[in-house]
């Protein structure tokens, strides 16, 4: 517990935390704000309705959180990815493995303090994203009369809870890498490796690839098969079994990571 | 192995790939002692200190931390050990006091206030709220000692805690080491300043090639190492051994086997050293060198390269030579 209050004062300190939702904070602004101010051009172009639907409630609602998944999640694995490798990098694992302290206790503990500030960052970007999508509505004149649409709002808690799990999933792999990698530029390295690399595969073998993590944390979360750029159909898990499967790489990410610790030989 | 040692070791090996990093080493540490721990670069010891740490495990061999075994499954031990090992580690981002803070919330439970109070002691508290970042090298050494002290440990195990300090810095160390041994903790010391160790050792132990080559109280080494060194021809050699046991008593003098020759170490008194050399010059044998007292730096090139300090200095001289 000491080791998890620790690493959560940590991360309120570390620039990182705060760069990382800047980022995102900055870019749902830009995003939503943007199709708001440019709604006039866009009716005028096709399929400008799916760019409206961005700020256009309940929609949103489910849009808001899309966008945090995708963009969030890749931000929580390299965010991750520099928390654990920074302990290697930075020699501070060694000063508390020489302290006596438990290795996997140690991992485990910094790891818990990345998935509340995960969550505490997501809750925040949520509120951030719906702001930005009413203040894009209002620009574009579309009515915001579907923010109070009861049947959404009640699914909401669920939906935030799934996303949640997507992220520090994500998290967890980028924790894990940089734990094998033992470093803070490799981790993050390989984790975008790793991120692009699945979607990439999706492209080609899509029916293997739904089975990994980043492509089941994107559907544990969104209702109904997504669409690719070119139109075609993208196999998605159904959500309940994607959650499944993003608990069992949640907690394989983890168990490598504390495995990979135990038996380090710690230098530097 | 006894309560009597701090810390004992007993056949240590640990190997990395084809390399032999420790070669059975056996330490012993006595309570209550500043024990200095001396080696030339790539003896072992920094293996022994992870080792000690629980940073690697031994190949072979055991450990008895505080009077009970160390090695895996018994990290507790380490509950009652501060160390200092390689370069000090903190993260950049935190002030001085945060980041002892942060070392605070693992491994033993620290005292409220004993963060404060280190800040004090190491002559940082005036700088407690700056980022590490903008710490100097010996600053965060500073910091590194007071975080090894964070849990009163029984026994302090340290790095070249001189490294990076000024003058100022030295003493200050040297006074809070010697206050703690006063105080019955024991600490180990690994350096590469022998002059300071020397001021600070009760014990030293010397690391080669992974494996002890000595190890006792640092006056007794020092006295049995012989007071006098003198160089003669090389086909002297074995008359002047006989007549310098002749005057400073059977087996006082010992022909070194080293690179040059001809160098014959007596165990005299060094105030004396005049009646050796009248006793050569009157059998025809002239010395050509003659060097009195030894310290620690010639006990520890004599021992680690099998020289004089003359002969290691004469050896970095030459082509090709390495530190």
């Amino acid at each position: 517990m000491r080791v998890f209050r620790s690493g959560l004062r940590k991360l309120v300190r570390r620039p990182a935390s705060w760069v990382s939702l800047g980022l995102l904070l900055a870019l749902l602004a830009l995003v939503f704000l943007a199709v708001g101010a440019s709604a006039r051009q866009l009716e005028s172009q096709e399929g400008s309705g799916n760019a409206l639907l961005l700020v256009t409630f309940p929609d949103a609602y489910e849009l808001v959180l899309g966008f945090i998944l995708g963009l969030g999640g890749l931000l929580a694995l390299l965010y991750a990815a520099a928390i654990a490798g920074s302990e290697w990098t930075w020699g501070t694992l060694k000063s508390a493995v020489a302290r006596g302290e438990g290795r996997s206790t140690y991992m485990i503990g910094t790891f818990a303090s990345v998935a509340v500030v995960v969550g505490v960052a997501l809750l925040v970007a949520y509120g951030f994203g719906l702001v930005a999508a009413v203040l894009g509505a209002t620009l574009a004149g579309v009515s915001t009369a579907g923010l109070n649409d009861s049947a959404t709002l009640g699914s909401l808690p669920e939906a935030l809870a799934r996303a949640w799990v997507a992220l520090i999933e994500q998290a967890a792999i980028g924790f894990a890498v940089a734990t094998i990698t033992r470093s803070q530029i490799a981790g993050i390295g390989v984790g975008i490796a790793l991120y692009f690399g699945e979607q990439f595969g999706g492209l080609f073998i899509g029916d293997i690839v739904k089975w990994f993590p980043f492509n089941a944390a994107n559907a544990a979360v969104v209702f109904g098969p997504t669409v690719s750029s070119n139109g075609q159909a993208v196999p998605t898990l159904e959500p309940n079994i994607a959650l499944l499967v993003v608990v069992a790489w949640l907690a394989g990410a983890l168990v490598v990571a504390s495995l990979i610790t135990e038996r380090a030989e710690i230098s530097g | 192995m006894t309560e009597a040692l701090a810390l004992a070791t007993r056949g240590l090996i640990k190997r990395y790939g084809r390399t032999l990093a420790l070669d059975g080493l056996d330490l012993a540490v006595p309570s209550g002692t500043v024990y200095g721990f001396l080696g030339p670069n790539g003896a072992g010891k920094t293996t022994t200190l992870r080792i000690l740490t629980g940073l690697i495990h031994a190949d072979a061999g055991a450990v008895e931390l505080l009077g009970e075994p160390f090695g895996r499954g018994r990290r507790r031990r380490l509950f009652q050990v501060g160390a200092l090992i390689e370069s000090p580690s903190f993260y950049p981002f935190l002030s001085g006091r945060e980041n002892l803070r942060a070392v605070a919330a693992t491994g033993a439970p620290t005292a409220r206030g004993r963060v404060d109070e280190l800040l004090a002691t190491v002559g940082l508290a005036e700088r407690a709220r700056d980022r590490v970042s903008t710490y100097s090298l010996g600053m965060k050494q500073r910091l590194g000692i007071a975080a090894a002290l964070l849990s009163d440990p029984r026994l302090l195990l340290l790095d070249e805690p001189a490294n990076g300090l000024d003058p100022a810095g030295i003493v200050g160390m040297r006074d809070t080491l010697r206050g703690l041994a006063a105080a019955g903790k024991t600490v180990l010391v690994s350096s590469h300043i022998l002059g300071e160790v020397q001021q600070l050792a009760d014990m030293v132990g010397i690391i080669a090639h992974g494996k002890l080559v000595t190890q006792g109280p640092v006056n007794t080494l020092l006295a049995s190492s012989g007071g006098v060194r003198l160089r003669v021809e090389p086909a002297d050699v074995t008359r002047a051994v006989e007549l310098l046991d002749a005057t400073g008593g059977t087996g006082a003098a010992v022909a070194l086997d080293n690179a040059e020759g001809g160098w014959i170490r007596v165990r005299f008194d060094p105030m004396r050293a005049a009646e050796l050399n009248r006793s050569l010059a009157q059998a025809g044998i002239f010395a050509s060198r003659v060097e009195v007292g030894t310290d620690l730096e010639s006990l520890f090139l004599e021992l680690t390269s099998g020289g004089t300090a003359d002969d290691a200095t004469r050896r970095a001289g030459q082509p090709g030579a390495r530190w």
